[in-house]
Protein backbone atom coordinates (compact mmCIF):
# COMPACT_ATOMS: atom_id res chain seq x y z
CA UNK A 1 0.00 0.00 0.00
CA UNK A 2 1.02 3.53 -0.93
CA UNK A 3 -0.25 6.66 -0.06
CA UNK A 4 0.64 8.09 -2.99
CA UNK A 5 -1.36 7.28 -5.92
CA UNK A 6 -1.24 9.05 -9.05
CA UNK A 7 -5.02 9.04 -9.58
CA UNK A 8 -7.10 11.84 -8.78
CA UNK A 9 -10.42 11.75 -6.63
CA UNK A 10 -13.31 10.44 -7.53
CA UNK A 11 -16.30 12.08 -8.41
CA UNK A 12 -17.08 13.00 -5.30
CA UNK A 13 -13.98 14.57 -4.51
CA UNK A 14 -13.17 18.55 -4.10
CA UNK A 15 -11.31 19.48 -7.56
CA UNK A 16 -11.53 23.00 -8.29
CA UNK A 17 -8.93 24.33 -6.36
CA UNK A 18 -5.45 25.80 -6.82
CA UNK A 19 -3.79 23.61 -4.57
CA UNK A 20 -2.21 20.40 -6.09
CA UNK A 21 -2.30 18.34 -2.87
CA UNK A 22 -5.05 17.17 -0.52
CA UNK A 23 -7.15 19.90 1.50
CA UNK A 24 -7.34 23.37 0.65
CA UNK A 25 -5.24 26.30 -0.08
CA UNK A 26 -7.10 28.30 3.19
CA UNK A 27 -9.33 27.97 5.88
CA UNK A 28 -11.27 30.29 3.78
CA UNK A 29 -10.71 28.60 0.70
CA UNK A 30 -12.35 25.25 2.36
CA UNK A 31 -15.20 27.23 3.42
CA UNK A 32 -15.50 28.49 -0.13
CA UNK A 33 -14.34 25.02 -1.97
CA UNK A 34 -15.84 22.44 -0.03
CA UNK A 35 -19.45 20.88 -0.79
CA UNK A 36 -21.71 20.21 1.81
CA UNK A 37 -20.74 16.92 3.60
CA UNK A 38 -22.53 13.58 2.09
CA UNK A 39 -21.07 10.93 4.52
CA UNK A 40 -20.25 11.19 7.95
CA UNK A 41 -17.51 9.03 9.51
CA UNK A 42 -18.57 8.19 13.20
CA UNK A 43 -16.44 5.76 15.76
CA UNK A 44 -19.09 2.92 16.92
CA UNK A 45 -17.76 0.67 20.12
CA UNK A 46 -18.95 -2.36 21.76
CA UNK A 47 -15.89 -2.30 23.91
CA UNK A 48 -16.98 -2.59 27.33
CA UNK A 49 -20.34 -4.30 26.80
CA UNK A 50 -21.28 -7.46 27.02
CA UNK A 51 -22.51 -7.33 23.04
CA UNK A 52 -19.93 -9.57 21.90
CA UNK A 53 -18.59 -8.01 18.72
CA UNK A 54 -15.42 -5.14 17.86
CA UNK A 55 -15.62 -1.76 17.42
CA UNK A 56 -16.39 -0.43 14.36
CA UNK A 57 -16.24 2.76 12.18
CA UNK A 58 -19.67 3.87 11.12
CA UNK A 59 -20.67 5.18 7.63
CA UNK A 60 -23.71 7.36 8.11
CA UNK A 61 -25.92 9.09 5.61
CA UNK A 62 -25.91 13.10 5.94
CA UNK A 63 -27.43 14.08 2.50
CA UNK A 64 -31.08 15.18 2.87
CA UNK A 65 -31.77 14.38 -0.87
CA UNK A 66 -30.67 10.44 -0.38
CA UNK A 67 -33.25 7.49 0.27
CA UNK A 68 -30.89 6.73 3.45
CA UNK A 69 -30.45 10.25 5.18
CA UNK A 70 -29.57 10.02 8.55
CA UNK A 71 -28.98 5.97 8.48
CA UNK A 72 -26.33 3.86 9.07
CA UNK A 73 -25.58 2.73 6.04
CA UNK A 74 -22.23 0.72 6.39
CA UNK A 75 -20.08 -0.62 9.33
CA UNK A 76 -16.64 -1.51 9.02
CA UNK A 77 -15.60 -4.03 11.92
CA UNK A 78 -12.39 -3.71 13.54
CA UNK A 79 -10.13 -7.04 13.37
CA UNK A 80 -10.68 -7.79 16.66
CA UNK A 81 -12.71 -6.83 20.39
CA UNK A 82 -12.03 -4.58 22.95
CA UNK A 83 -9.74 -1.60 21.18
CA UNK A 84 -12.69 1.25 22.55
CA UNK A 85 -11.76 3.33 19.40
CA UNK A 86 -11.94 6.84 20.37
CA UNK A 87 -10.53 9.56 18.27
CA UNK A 88 -9.26 9.42 14.50
CA UNK A 89 -7.78 10.86 12.30
CA UNK A 90 -6.49 11.49 8.04
CA UNK A 91 -2.86 10.46 6.83
CA UNK A 92 -3.12 13.74 5.01
CA UNK A 93 -4.92 17.20 5.21
CA UNK A 94 -4.44 20.67 4.33
CA UNK A 95 -1.13 21.09 5.80
CA UNK A 96 -0.03 19.01 2.89
CA UNK A 97 -2.06 20.30 0.31
CA UNK A 98 1.22 21.56 -1.56
CA UNK A 99 2.39 17.72 -1.68
CA UNK A 100 1.64 16.63 -5.29
CA UNK A 101 0.12 12.88 -5.29
CA UNK A 102 -0.74 12.63 -1.29
CA UNK A 103 -4.28 12.18 -1.05
CA UNK A 104 -6.54 12.73 1.89
CA UNK A 105 -7.87 8.96 1.41
CA UNK A 106 -6.55 6.59 4.57
CA UNK A 107 -8.12 6.87 8.00
CA UNK A 108 -5.80 6.21 10.89
CA UNK A 109 -7.86 4.80 14.18
CA UNK A 110 -6.40 3.51 17.02
CA UNK A 111 -7.59 1.84 19.89
CA UNK A 112 -6.90 3.07 22.93
CA UNK A 113 -7.59 0.20 25.06
CA UNK A 114 -5.95 -2.09 23.03
CA UNK A 115 -2.78 0.05 21.38
CA UNK A 116 -3.39 -1.63 18.21
CA UNK A 117 -3.73 0.70 14.92
CA UNK A 118 -5.96 -0.50 12.16
CA UNK A 119 -5.78 1.88 8.69
CA UNK A 120 -8.79 1.99 6.71
CA UNK A 121 -8.63 2.79 3.07
CA UNK A 122 -11.85 5.50 2.14
CA UNK A 123 -11.26 5.22 -1.68
CA UNK A 124 -14.56 4.18 -1.99
CA UNK A 125 -16.28 6.77 0.49
CA UNK A 126 -19.72 4.30 0.71
CA UNK A 127 -17.66 1.25 1.68
CA UNK A 128 -14.20 2.32 3.08
CA UNK A 129 -11.74 -1.25 4.15
CA UNK A 130 -9.22 -1.99 5.84
CA UNK A 131 -5.69 -2.26 4.65
CA UNK A 132 -3.27 -2.54 7.20
CA UNK A 133 -3.47 -3.18 11.00
CA UNK A 134 -0.15 -2.18 13.61
CA UNK A 135 -0.60 -4.51 16.15
CA UNK A 136 0.46 -3.61 20.19
CA UNK A 137 3.33 -5.12 20.02
CA UNK A 138 4.73 -3.22 17.86
CA UNK A 139 3.51 0.14 19.64
CA UNK A 140 4.78 -1.04 23.14
CA UNK A 141 7.93 -2.42 21.82
CA UNK A 142 8.64 1.83 21.72
CA UNK A 143 7.77 1.90 24.99
CA UNK A 144 4.42 3.53 24.36
CA UNK A 145 0.79 2.82 24.65
CA UNK A 146 -3.28 3.98 24.67
CA UNK A 147 -3.15 5.83 21.64
CA UNK A 148 -4.95 9.11 21.13
CA UNK A 149 -5.15 12.13 18.70
CA UNK A 150 -4.08 11.38 14.97
CA UNK A 151 -2.80 14.41 13.05
CA UNK A 152 -0.57 14.42 9.80
CA UNK A 153 2.02 17.23 9.41
CA UNK A 154 3.38 17.80 6.14
CA UNK A 155 4.55 15.37 4.03
CA UNK A 156 2.48 12.39 4.17
CA UNK A 157 3.68 10.94 7.71
CA UNK A 158 1.06 10.60 10.40
CA UNK A 159 2.24 11.77 14.09
CA UNK A 160 -0.37 10.34 17.27
CA UNK A 161 -0.52 11.32 20.58
CA UNK A 162 -0.15 8.16 23.40
CA UNK A 163 -1.46 8.49 26.62
CA UNK A 164 1.25 5.54 28.40
CA UNK A 165 4.16 4.16 28.31
CA UNK A 166 4.33 0.32 27.59
CA UNK A 167 3.31 -0.70 30.94
CA UNK A 168 -0.14 1.41 31.12
CA UNK A 169 2.21 4.44 32.82
CA UNK A 170 3.94 7.50 32.78
CA UNK A 171 5.49 8.85 30.62
CA UNK A 172 3.35 8.89 27.32
CA UNK A 173 4.92 10.61 23.91
CA UNK A 174 4.02 10.72 20.39
CA UNK A 175 4.61 8.26 18.02
CA UNK A 176 5.21 8.97 14.20
CA UNK A 177 3.86 6.52 11.44
CA UNK A 178 5.59 7.30 7.96
CA UNK A 179 3.90 7.82 5.00
CA UNK A 180 3.09 4.27 4.24
CA UNK A 181 1.25 4.18 7.56
CA UNK A 182 3.75 2.00 9.10
CA UNK A 183 5.50 2.57 12.17
CA UNK A 184 8.39 5.23 12.07
CA UNK A 185 9.16 5.37 15.73
CA UNK A 186 9.05 7.48 18.45
CA UNK A 187 8.98 11.30 17.40
CA UNK A 188 9.87 12.86 21.21
CA UNK A 189 12.70 12.09 23.46
CA UNK A 190 11.49 10.32 26.60
CA UNK A 191 10.48 12.42 29.56
CA UNK A 192 9.39 16.12 27.41
CA UNK A 193 5.96 15.35 29.38
CA UNK A 194 4.63 13.26 31.66
CA UNK A 195 0.89 13.41 30.59
CA UNK A 196 -0.12 13.43 27.58
CA UNK A 197 -3.86 13.70 25.70
CA UNK A 198 -4.43 16.13 22.74
CA UNK A 199 -2.16 18.18 20.32
CA UNK A 200 -2.41 21.06 17.71
CA UNK A 201 0.51 22.32 15.43
CA UNK A 202 0.81 25.99 14.56
CA UNK A 203 3.80 25.23 11.45
CA UNK A 204 4.62 28.68 10.99
CA UNK A 205 4.88 29.48 14.58
CA UNK A 206 7.08 26.86 14.79
CA UNK A 207 4.82 25.54 18.08
CA UNK A 208 3.10 22.42 18.93
CA UNK A 209 0.84 22.47 22.06
CA UNK A 210 -0.18 19.22 24.04
CA UNK A 211 -2.71 18.79 27.19
CA UNK A 212 -3.01 16.30 29.65
CA UNK A 213 -5.65 13.81 30.82
CA UNK A 214 -3.90 10.88 32.98
CA UNK A 215 -1.84 7.40 32.83
CA UNK A 216 -3.93 4.76 31.27
CA UNK A 217 -3.71 2.94 34.48
CA UNK A 218 -5.61 5.45 36.19
CA UNK A 219 -8.35 6.71 33.39
CA UNK A 220 -9.04 3.29 31.73
CA UNK A 221 -10.35 1.52 34.71
CA UNK A 222 -12.94 4.70 35.52
CA UNK A 223 -13.19 7.55 37.52
CA UNK A 224 -11.92 8.24 41.03
CA UNK A 225 -12.24 11.51 42.27
CA UNK A 226 -9.52 10.27 44.87
CA UNK A 227 -7.42 9.84 42.19
CA UNK A 228 -7.92 13.36 41.58
CA UNK A 229 -6.98 14.25 45.06
CA UNK A 230 -3.58 11.97 44.69
CA UNK A 231 -2.60 14.77 41.79
CA UNK A 232 -2.92 11.76 39.28
CA UNK A 233 -4.97 13.66 36.91
CA UNK A 234 -3.53 17.02 34.71
CA UNK A 235 -3.73 20.32 34.56
CA UNK A 236 -1.13 21.58 32.30
CA UNK A 237 -0.04 22.65 28.83
CA UNK A 238 3.06 22.20 27.13
CA UNK A 239 4.31 24.12 24.33
CA UNK A 240 6.62 22.68 22.06
CA UNK A 241 9.48 23.66 20.12
CA UNK A 242 7.68 21.87 16.90
CA UNK A 243 11.12 21.23 14.62
CA UNK A 244 13.00 20.85 17.59
CA UNK A 245 10.54 18.25 19.59
CA UNK A 246 11.25 19.97 23.18
CA UNK A 247 9.20 20.98 25.23
CA UNK A 248 10.19 25.12 25.69
CA UNK A 249 7.31 26.33 28.11
CA UNK A 250 4.90 24.69 30.37
CA UNK A 251 1.73 26.82 31.73
CA UNK A 252 -0.25 25.31 34.95
CA UNK A 253 -3.63 25.81 34.46
CA UNK A 254 -3.83 24.88 38.51
CA UNK A 255 -7.37 24.28 40.33
CA UNK A 256 -9.55 25.60 37.67
CA UNK A 257 -7.53 24.47 34.56
CA UNK A 258 -8.15 20.37 36.16
CA UNK A 259 -8.28 18.26 33.00
CA UNK A 260 -7.32 20.07 29.78
CA UNK A 261 -8.50 18.02 26.83
CA UNK A 262 -8.98 19.22 23.46
CA UNK A 263 -6.50 21.92 21.71
CA UNK A 264 -8.07 24.07 19.37
CA UNK A 265 -5.79 26.67 17.20
CA UNK A 266 -7.36 29.13 15.40
CA UNK A 267 -7.01 28.06 11.54
CA UNK A 268 -5.57 30.82 10.31
CA UNK A 269 -1.98 29.58 9.73
CA UNK A 270 -1.12 33.29 11.14
CA UNK A 271 -3.03 33.09 14.44
CA UNK A 272 -1.09 32.64 17.75
CA UNK A 273 -4.43 31.87 19.71
CA UNK A 274 -6.53 28.99 20.27
CA UNK A 275 -8.52 27.51 23.31
CA UNK A 276 -8.72 24.33 25.56
CA UNK A 277 -11.40 22.48 27.73
CA UNK A 278 -10.28 21.98 31.57
CA UNK A 279 -13.11 19.28 32.05
CA UNK A 280 -13.24 18.46 35.10
CA UNK A 281 -12.94 22.21 36.01
CA UNK A 282 -15.47 23.17 33.53
CA UNK A 283 -13.67 26.04 32.61
CA UNK A 284 -12.53 26.86 29.07
CA UNK A 285 -8.99 28.24 28.69
CA UNK A 286 -7.68 30.74 25.89
CA UNK A 287 -3.83 30.46 25.19
CA UNK A 288 -2.05 33.17 23.35
CA UNK A 289 1.87 34.31 22.52
CA UNK A 290 2.78 37.32 23.81
CA UNK A 291 5.94 38.95 24.73
CA UNK A 292 7.82 36.36 22.86
CA UNK A 293 5.71 33.46 25.83
CA UNK A 294 2.84 31.49 26.05
CA UNK A 295 0.21 32.61 28.24
CA UNK A 296 -3.27 30.86 29.52
CA UNK A 297 -6.26 32.74 30.96
CA UNK A 298 -10.10 31.19 32.23
CA UNK A 299 -12.27 32.81 29.57
CA UNK A 300 -15.36 30.79 29.91
CA UNK A 301 -16.77 29.28 33.15
CA UNK A 302 -19.52 26.80 33.60
CA UNK A 303 -21.27 27.03 37.14
CA UNK A 304 -22.31 23.91 38.10
CA UNK A 305 -26.42 23.65 39.10
CA UNK A 306 -28.21 21.81 41.64
CA UNK A 307 -30.09 19.04 41.29
CA UNK A 308 -32.09 16.94 43.72
CA UNK A 309 -30.29 13.48 45.08
CA UNK A 310 -26.79 14.78 44.19
CA UNK A 311 -24.35 15.49 46.92
CA UNK A 312 -22.62 18.74 44.66
CA UNK A 313 -23.83 21.05 42.35
CA UNK A 314 -23.28 18.68 39.03
CA UNK A 315 -20.44 20.34 37.21
CA UNK A 316 -21.02 20.89 33.49
CA UNK A 317 -18.28 18.58 32.18
CA UNK A 318 -17.26 20.35 28.94
CA UNK A 319 -15.32 17.75 27.17
CA UNK A 320 -14.95 18.56 23.39
CA UNK A 321 -14.89 22.10 21.74
CA UNK A 322 -13.76 22.95 18.29
CA UNK A 323 -13.17 26.59 16.26
CA UNK A 324 -15.17 26.90 13.57
CA UNK A 325 -13.00 27.36 10.12
CA UNK A 326 -13.59 30.84 10.15
CA UNK A 327 -12.24 30.97 13.13
CA UNK A 328 -15.28 33.19 14.66
CA UNK A 329 -16.81 30.94 16.88
CA UNK A 330 -16.13 28.95 19.47
CA UNK A 331 -18.40 25.73 20.00
CA UNK A 332 -18.80 22.97 22.57
CA UNK A 333 -20.79 20.77 24.34
CA UNK A 334 -21.65 20.47 28.42
CA UNK A 335 -21.80 16.53 28.18
CA UNK A 336 -23.28 16.76 32.21
CA UNK A 337 -25.51 19.55 31.79
CA UNK A 338 -26.89 18.53 28.37
CA UNK A 339 -26.10 21.83 26.55
CA UNK A 340 -24.26 22.44 22.94
CA UNK A 341 -23.13 26.42 22.94
CA UNK A 342 -21.41 28.70 20.25
CA UNK A 343 -18.93 32.09 21.71
CA UNK A 344 -18.50 34.41 19.36
CA UNK A 345 -14.43 34.72 19.47
CA UNK A 346 -13.97 37.62 17.11
CA UNK A 347 -11.99 39.31 19.69
CA UNK A 348 -10.42 35.68 21.14
CA UNK A 349 -9.45 36.65 24.57
CA UNK A 350 -13.60 37.81 25.23
CA UNK A 351 -15.18 35.34 24.34
CA UNK A 352 -19.52 36.64 24.26
CA UNK A 353 -22.21 33.69 24.38
CA UNK A 354 -23.78 33.84 21.20
CA UNK A 355 -26.12 30.81 21.41
CA UNK A 356 -27.37 27.39 23.32
CA UNK A 357 -29.53 24.23 22.97
CA UNK A 358 -30.22 22.74 26.23
CA UNK A 359 -30.81 18.64 25.10
CA UNK A 360 -30.42 16.16 26.79
CA UNK A 361 -27.59 14.75 29.75
CA UNK A 362 -29.14 16.06 33.28
CA UNK A 363 -30.78 19.44 32.29
CA UNK A 364 -31.62 19.48 28.90
CA UNK A 365 -35.32 20.65 28.24
CA UNK A 366 -35.16 18.60 24.76
CA UNK A 367 -35.75 15.02 26.31
CA UNK A 368 -36.11 13.12 23.25
CA UNK A 369 -35.48 13.60 18.98
CA UNK A 370 -38.34 11.93 16.64
CA UNK A 371 -39.47 9.57 19.51
CA UNK A 372 -36.04 8.43 21.00
CA UNK A 373 -34.95 9.20 24.39
CA UNK A 374 -31.94 10.89 24.70
CA UNK A 375 -29.99 10.14 28.46
CA UNK A 376 -26.60 11.53 28.26
CA UNK A 377 -25.91 15.15 26.67
CA UNK A 378 -24.18 15.87 23.79
CA UNK A 379 -20.03 14.97 23.89
CA UNK A 380 -18.02 15.31 20.72
CA UNK A 381 -19.00 17.86 18.23
CA UNK A 382 -18.06 18.26 14.76
CA UNK A 383 -19.06 21.05 12.55
CA UNK A 384 -19.59 21.20 8.79
CA UNK A 385 -17.30 23.23 6.93
CA UNK A 386 -19.00 26.37 5.61
CA UNK A 387 -20.19 26.26 9.84
CA UNK A 388 -23.93 26.23 8.97
CA UNK A 389 -24.27 22.50 10.39
CA UNK A 390 -23.40 21.30 13.98
CA UNK A 391 -23.42 17.50 14.80
CA UNK A 392 -22.60 15.44 17.66
CA UNK A 393 -22.51 12.03 19.65
CA UNK A 394 -23.36 11.34 22.96
CA UNK A 395 -20.87 8.81 24.77
CA UNK A 396 -17.46 10.24 26.32
CA UNK A 397 -15.66 7.02 27.23
CA UNK A 398 -16.93 3.55 28.02
CA UNK A 399 -16.45 3.54 31.46
CA UNK A 400 -16.78 7.07 32.11
CA UNK A 401 -20.32 6.87 30.72
CA UNK A 402 -21.47 3.61 33.24
CA UNK A 403 -20.71 6.12 35.70
CA UNK A 404 -22.90 9.47 34.57
CA UNK A 405 -25.18 7.74 32.03
CA UNK A 406 -25.18 4.12 32.39
CA UNK A 407 -28.50 4.49 29.57
CA UNK A 408 -25.37 4.52 26.97
CA UNK A 409 -24.75 0.94 27.48
CA UNK A 410 -28.17 -0.42 27.20
CA UNK A 411 -29.78 1.64 24.53
CA UNK A 412 -27.08 3.36 22.58
CA UNK A 413 -25.70 5.86 21.68
CA UNK A 414 -27.20 8.94 19.06
CA UNK A 415 -25.93 11.66 16.58
CA UNK A 416 -28.04 14.55 16.61
CA UNK A 417 -27.36 18.03 14.51
CA UNK A 418 -28.24 21.58 14.92
CA UNK A 419 -28.58 23.96 11.44
CA UNK A 420 -26.17 27.14 12.34
CA UNK A 421 -26.67 30.63 11.35
CA UNK A 422 -23.14 31.63 11.05
CA UNK A 423 -24.13 35.33 10.33
CA UNK A 424 -26.90 36.04 13.50
CA UNK A 425 -25.07 33.83 15.72
CA UNK A 426 -28.14 31.24 16.69
CA UNK A 427 -28.45 27.58 16.11
CA UNK A 428 -31.59 25.70 15.83
CA UNK A 429 -31.64 21.78 17.15
CA UNK A 430 -32.66 19.75 13.78
CA UNK A 431 -35.84 17.79 15.21
CA UNK A 432 -36.07 15.75 12.16
CA UNK A 433 -32.43 14.54 12.44
CA UNK A 434 -31.46 11.25 14.10
CA UNK A 435 -28.76 8.37 14.10
CA UNK A 436 -29.44 6.02 17.02
CA UNK A 437 -26.65 3.82 17.31
CA UNK A 438 -29.05 1.91 19.76
CA UNK A 439 -30.66 0.19 16.57
CA UNK A 440 -27.89 -1.88 15.25
CA UNK A 441 -28.39 -5.83 14.48
CA UNK A 442 -25.71 -6.72 17.21
CA UNK A 443 -27.02 -4.83 19.59
CA UNK A 444 -26.72 -0.75 21.02
CA UNK A 445 -23.22 0.85 20.20
CA UNK A 446 -21.87 3.64 21.45
CA UNK A 447 -20.98 6.85 19.05
CA UNK A 448 -17.92 9.20 19.49
CA UNK A 449 -15.95 11.46 16.77
CA UNK A 450 -17.10 12.14 13.76
CA UNK A 451 -15.00 13.29 10.73
CA UNK A 452 -15.90 13.95 7.10
CA UNK A 453 -14.20 12.81 4.18
CA UNK A 454 -13.05 16.31 3.06
CA UNK A 455 -11.48 17.71 5.81
CA UNK A 456 -12.80 19.41 9.02
CA UNK A 457 -12.24 21.74 11.75
CA UNK A 458 -10.76 19.13 14.02
CA UNK A 459 -8.31 18.25 11.84
CA UNK A 460 -7.21 20.76 8.91
CA UNK A 461 -3.67 22.77 9.64
CA UNK A 462 -2.46 24.85 7.27
CA UNK A 463 1.58 25.33 6.87
CA UNK B 1 -5.53 -29.07 35.09
CA UNK B 2 -7.40 -26.44 37.60
CA UNK B 3 -11.54 -25.70 36.72
CA UNK B 4 -12.47 -22.04 36.50
CA UNK B 5 -16.85 -22.21 37.02
CA UNK B 6 -17.72 -18.62 35.38
CA UNK B 7 -20.51 -17.04 36.88
CA UNK B 8 -22.52 -13.78 35.07
CA UNK B 9 -25.17 -11.60 37.11
CA UNK B 10 -27.26 -12.56 34.68
CA UNK B 11 -27.31 -16.62 35.58
CA UNK B 12 -25.42 -17.76 32.95
CA UNK B 13 -22.89 -20.31 33.97
CA UNK B 14 -19.74 -21.93 32.11
CA UNK B 15 -16.95 -24.02 33.35
CA UNK B 16 -13.51 -24.19 31.45
CA UNK B 17 -10.54 -26.14 32.01
CA UNK B 18 -7.02 -23.65 32.03
CA UNK B 19 -3.86 -25.46 31.77
CA UNK B 20 -1.11 -24.55 34.17
CA UNK B 21 -0.03 -21.03 33.22
CA UNK B 22 -3.17 -20.00 31.25
CA UNK B 23 -4.83 -16.89 31.89
CA UNK B 24 -8.52 -17.01 33.05
CA UNK B 25 -9.41 -14.92 29.72
CA UNK B 26 -7.27 -17.27 27.56
CA UNK B 27 -8.77 -20.34 29.21
CA UNK B 28 -12.15 -18.73 28.76
CA UNK B 29 -11.32 -18.14 24.70
CA UNK B 30 -9.92 -21.63 24.39
CA UNK B 31 -12.86 -22.76 25.62
CA UNK B 32 -15.07 -20.66 22.84
CA UNK B 33 -16.70 -18.46 25.53
CA UNK B 34 -15.68 -14.68 25.23
CA UNK B 35 -15.37 -12.23 28.15
CA UNK B 36 -14.98 -8.75 27.96
CA UNK B 37 -11.63 -7.23 27.79
CA UNK B 38 -9.63 -4.28 26.37
CA UNK B 39 -5.15 -3.71 27.06
CA UNK B 40 -4.94 -7.63 27.72
CA UNK B 41 -2.07 -6.44 29.70
CA UNK B 42 -3.45 -5.99 32.94
CA UNK B 43 -4.17 -2.01 32.81
CA UNK B 44 -7.14 -1.06 31.57
CA UNK B 45 -10.10 -3.31 33.77
CA UNK B 46 -12.41 -4.39 31.20
CA UNK B 47 -11.92 -7.26 32.29
CA UNK B 48 -11.92 -6.97 36.03
CA UNK B 49 -13.96 -10.09 37.22
CA UNK B 50 -14.23 -11.49 41.23
CA UNK B 51 -13.14 -14.34 42.95
CA UNK B 52 -16.19 -16.35 44.45
CA UNK B 53 -14.37 -19.20 45.35
CA UNK B 54 -10.67 -20.46 45.04
CA UNK B 55 -7.35 -18.37 44.36
CA UNK B 56 -6.02 -17.12 41.52
CA UNK B 57 -2.92 -15.23 41.25
CA UNK B 58 -1.85 -11.96 39.07
CA UNK B 59 0.99 -12.98 36.66
CA UNK B 60 1.84 -8.96 36.42
CA UNK B 61 0.99 -5.90 38.41
CA UNK B 62 -2.59 -5.51 38.16
CA UNK B 63 -2.36 -2.48 37.46
CA UNK B 64 -5.73 -1.80 36.38
CA UNK B 65 -6.76 -2.09 39.76
CA UNK B 66 -7.03 -0.44 43.29
CA UNK B 67 -5.26 -2.13 45.89
CA UNK B 68 -8.57 -1.86 48.00
CA UNK B 69 -10.69 -3.96 44.97
CA UNK B 70 -7.98 -6.41 45.12
CA UNK B 71 -8.12 -7.39 48.31
CA UNK B 72 -11.99 -7.58 48.29
CA UNK B 73 -11.32 -10.67 45.59
CA UNK B 74 -11.40 -8.73 42.44
CA UNK B 75 -9.25 -9.85 39.70
CA UNK B 76 -8.38 -8.61 36.18
CA UNK B 77 -9.07 -12.25 34.27
CA UNK B 78 -6.44 -10.73 30.98
CA UNK B 79 -3.38 -11.55 33.72
CA UNK B 80 -4.95 -13.78 36.00
CA UNK B 81 -4.08 -17.55 36.78
CA UNK B 82 -6.01 -19.65 38.83
CA UNK B 83 -3.70 -22.28 41.38
CA UNK B 84 -6.91 -23.82 42.21
CA UNK B 85 -10.69 -24.58 40.65
CA UNK B 86 -12.05 -21.63 40.73
CA UNK B 87 -15.56 -19.73 41.05
CA UNK B 88 -15.43 -15.95 38.81
CA UNK B 89 -18.19 -13.53 38.62
CA UNK B 90 -17.40 -12.00 35.01
CA UNK B 91 -19.40 -9.73 32.57
CA UNK B 92 -19.12 -5.87 32.61
CA UNK B 93 -21.57 -5.27 35.63
CA UNK B 94 -18.21 -6.51 37.66
CA UNK B 95 -15.91 -3.90 36.50
CA UNK B 96 -18.76 -1.29 36.68
CA UNK B 97 -19.63 -1.85 39.95
CA UNK B 98 -16.89 -0.64 41.05
CA UNK B 99 -16.88 2.75 39.87
CA UNK B 100 -20.01 5.43 41.12
CA UNK B 101 -21.00 8.48 40.31
CA UNK B 102 -18.36 10.48 42.70
CA UNK B 103 -20.93 13.54 42.88
CA UNK B 104 -24.48 11.89 44.21
S1 LIG C 1 -8.07 -6.37 29.42
FE1 LIG C 1 -7.27 -4.53 30.20
S2 LIG C 1 -6.89 -5.04 32.28
FE2 LIG C 1 -7.47 -6.90 31.39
Amino acid sequence: MSTHTADSHGEEGHSHHETVGPGYATPQAAIEQSERERVAYVVGLYTGTDVDAPDFLAVVDVDPDSGTYGEITDRIEMPTKGDELHHFGWNACSSSCHMEGLERRYLVMPGNRSSRITIVDTENRAHPEIVRVIDPEEVHELDLSAPHTVHCPTGGGVMISMLGNAEGELPGGFLELNEDLEIEGRWDLPGEIEMNYDFWYQPRHNVMISSEWAAPETYQPGFDIEDVEAGKYGHRLHFWNWEEKTVEQTVDLGEEGMVPLEVRFLHSPEATHGYVNAALSSNIFHFFEADGEWHAEKVIDFEGRDLEGWEMPVPALPTDILVSMDDRYLFGANWLHGEVWMYDVSDPANPRHADSISVGGYFGDVREVKGRELAAGPQMVQLSLDGERLYWTTSLYSTWDDQFFPEEKENGSVMLKADVDPRRGTMTLDEEFLVDFGDLPDGPARAHEIRWPDGDCTSDVWQ
Amino acid sequence: MPRVSLEWTNGRRETVPARPGERTLEAAEGSGIDLPFGCRIGVCGTCTGRVLSGEMRHVESPRGLRERDSRDGYVLTCIAVPSTDCTVEVGTDVRARLFENPWR
